[in-house]
């Protein structure tokens, strides 16, 4: 009942958000339509300009007819984006969705490992931080984090670029793989992929872990001082029981939303990472189409990361109630 | 301060605990604070002692250093022996962990104060059976069977409590669930830190009549620390009254409670509110409990004592019987005044059968 009526909202936003998408073609200035009307009479150099074919071709670029009543273009446009067709990319002259199915898998590559690395290494850190609450090792560890924590993304991977690929030469300095290397499931192809994933992915790391790991330092201390760790103890549970399934589970378990949330936001923050090292992502695209004023393409980025987060945030809901037993996802369960 | 002679009335016959000149200390920045100071004190075997003192008297730390499990940075000094049913009686303080770790919950269990969160939220009741079982390694099929005897005799469904999450339970079913938990291992002694603290009245008394049930059919030794003297008048055997981290008295319950021989114990019995005593003649005792820091010198309740002198500013006195025969004592200097100068306004103790 609950994730039928979950999903039921999650078409809503859905919705919400292709209209909103659709609302922001037609209201900024110099829109698509005229963008295309511009550079049309810009290369035809006369104002006879065909009225219907110019309406034609902006149609085909971003599914709306600006000769049709409003409700006909609303109506076209949402049909076609459930239809998957996101439109036509004006710079790049392909469709936004394929585009977008060739960019989006580098950047859920980078992201999937970025944010795993950023909360394994967090939650570890975190709970031996908790451990030793108050040793020098914790405050230490505090002080890092805090700093690493405030220092942004891409300043980190000025930095990395800076230091590591341009000055000594470690690391490739940009792309997303070896030019020349054909596409396969070689050991050569992942190594080279992974390898030109490792700054990107770093800088992402580095500056995120410390977030993380204070707030499972801080979790897992409160925990640590329930009664029912006492009483674990006081029943002979040994140590490494107690503190993964007692502490570790139960600090952790507040982190699962900011978790699928994190990966949605990452999709977004993805795009100036993508451009500082020239990763041909989502994020590369979308800053591509910003400064080339191509509307489709613009409005599909959007579009895929606000589903993104949004399927992030619906799983995150829908699975809750598997990892925590106290947020029933139904009635199957009584209390008494 | 003297030192407390192990005397007739903390020495028992078969005793299941000697617990002897036993402190407690916590380092603190403004000195050391002595929560428990050199207590000793005997539990019977088969006998419910009822240990009783207002909050910061130290009785935690009295439960908590019989299982050797003061919280850190808590240090316990001192000695107690624990006397099993057959085998050799064991230094519990400065037990290797793993030995420590035999006794606790085999021998010894304890029920906590905080009834309410002693479960893991995220496992069911069942589990935690299950994982006490295993650790200790016990046949866990056999001892789920007696978990579900324990909690039918609680008067729980088992299929329903052991499936359920803890946060599924009310508080005195979680109660319940957490003294089947205790006994599960079969052990000899149960120690409660008030564990009736986060129940409604007719809770408390519905599990205190549980304890006596349960202690009566597995001839369990029960310590139950409380700081409700009616609470615990119908289940004690004994009754040992702790002021200022030292026993003042210790005596038979009913002896206690009609014939109490330490002002403080007195006191305590004439400021028990009543429903039927009107407020204006509820008696609180002046003052306040001591520091842990700064215990006065001479009897610790001398600054509240109507009976106080010099004598009792100078010299402590010790938990003493005046007839070797009695086991009813007080540590007083002027036992023999106490009766008349402060009289029991208590109009009634129920007997206790």
């Amino acid at each position: 009942m609950y994730a039928l009526k979950r999903v039921g909202q999650a078409a809503v936003t859905l919705l919400s958000v292709i209209t909103i998408t659709f609302a922001l073609i037609r209201a900024l200035p110099g829109g698509p339509g005229d963008a295309i009307r511009a550079q049309v009479m810009q290369s035809g150099g006369s104002s006879n300009v065909d009225m219907t074919q110019l309406n034609a071709l902006v149609e085909s670029y971003t599914n709306v007819d600006p000769s049709t009543p409003l409700y006909v273009q609303y109506w076209d446009y949402v049909t076609s984006i459930l239809q998957g067709d996101l439109g036509q990319s004006i710079w790049y002259g392909r469709p936004v969705s394929e585009i977008i199915v060739q960019a989006l898998p580098w950047t859920v590559l980078l992201l999937t490992i970025a944010i795993l690395l950023t909360f394994a290494i967090g939650i570890v850190l975190g709970a031996a931080m908790a451990y030793a609450e108050g040793t020098d090792f914790d405050v230490g560890s505090t002080v890092v984090s805090m700093l690493l924590n405030s220092v942004p993304y891409y300043i980190a991977a000025i930095l990395l670029v800076y230091f590591l690929s341009i000055q000594f030469g470690v690391f490739p300095q940009s792309g997303n793989v070896s030019s020349g290397l054909e596409p396969s499931l070689s050991l050569s192809y992942v190594g080279d992929v992974l390898y030109h994933a490792v700054l990107p992915v770093a800088s992402l790391v580095i500056t995120g872990f410390g977030g993380t790991a204070i707030t499972m330092r801080g979790n897992a201390i409160q925990e640590i001082g329930e009664d029912y760790i006492r009483v674990a103890h006081l029943r002979g549970v040994p140590g490494r029981r107690i503190a993964v399934r007692y502490v570790g589970r139960n600090a952790i378990l507040p982190m699962y939303t900011q978790f699928m949330i994190s990966v949605g936001f990452m999709f977004g923050g993805s795009v100036i990472l993508e451009q500082i090292f020239a990763y041909p992502g989502l994020g590369y695209y979308l800053l591509e189409a910003i400064s080339t004023r191509d509307y489709p393409l613009m409005m599909g980025g959007f579009l895929v990361i606000a589903v993104a987060v949004m399927i992030c945030v619906l799983i995150a809901d829908l699975t809750y109630s598997r990892i925590d037993p106290r947020i029933s996802d139904d009635d199957a369960r009584e209390a008494y | 301060m003297t030192t407390m002679q192990p005397t007739d009335v903390s020495t028992v016959e078969d005793p299941i605990f000697e617990v002897r000149n036993t402190s407690v200390s916590f380092d603190m920045a403004r000195g050391e604070s002595n929560v428990l100071d050199s207590v000793s004190m005997d539990v019977r075997r088969g006998e419910v002692l009822g240990v009783v003192g207002e909050s910061g008297s130290g009785k935690s730390m009295f439960a908590s250093a019989l299982l050797d499990a003061v919280v850190d940075p808590g240090m316990v000094t001192g000695d107690i022996t624990f006397h099993p049913e057959s085998g050799e009686p064991v230094e519990i303080l400065g037990l290797p962990e793993d030995e420590i770790k035999r006794i606790r919950w085999e021998q010894i269990a304890m029920v906590f104060q905080g009834a309410m969160s002693s479960f893991n939220p995220t496992m069911t009741v069942g589990a935690h059976f299950e994982e006490t079982l295993s650790v200790h390694d016990r046949p866990v099929e056999a001892g789920m069977d007696r978990a579900r005897d324990l909690l039918s005799e609680l008067y729980l469904e088992p299929a329903q409590v052991l499936g359920s999450y803890p946060h599924e339970l009310s508080g005195g079913m979680k109660q319940r669930a957490l003294i089947a938990l205790a006994l599960v291992l079969d052990p000899e002694v149960l120690v409660m830190d008030e564990p009736t603290a986060a129940l409604d009245l007719l809770m408390q008394r519905n599990i205190i009549e549980l304890i006596k049930q349960i202690a009566a059919e597995r001839d369990l030794t029960i310590v139950f620390i409380t700081h409700d003297l009616p609470l615990v008048a119908n289940l004690a055997d004994r009754l040992a009254v702790l002021y200022a981290f030292e026993f003042v008295e210790v005596g038979p319950a009913y002896e206690v409670l009609t014939g109490a021989k330490h002002p403080y114990t007195r006191a305590l019995l004439n400021s028990t509110p009543n429903l039927d005593t009107p407020r204006e003649e509820m008696q609180p005792i002046a003052g306040a409990a001591p520091d842990p820091v700064s215990v006065p010198d001479g009897c610790s309740y001398h600054p509240r004592c109507p009976l106080a002198d010099e004598r009792c500013v100078e010299e402590d006195p010790p938990l003493d019987a005046d007839d070797p025969a009695d086991d009813h004592a007080a540590a007083c200097h002027y036992v023999e005044r106490v009766r008349e100068e402060i009289p029991l306004t208590l109009q009634e103790v129920r007997r206790h059968e």
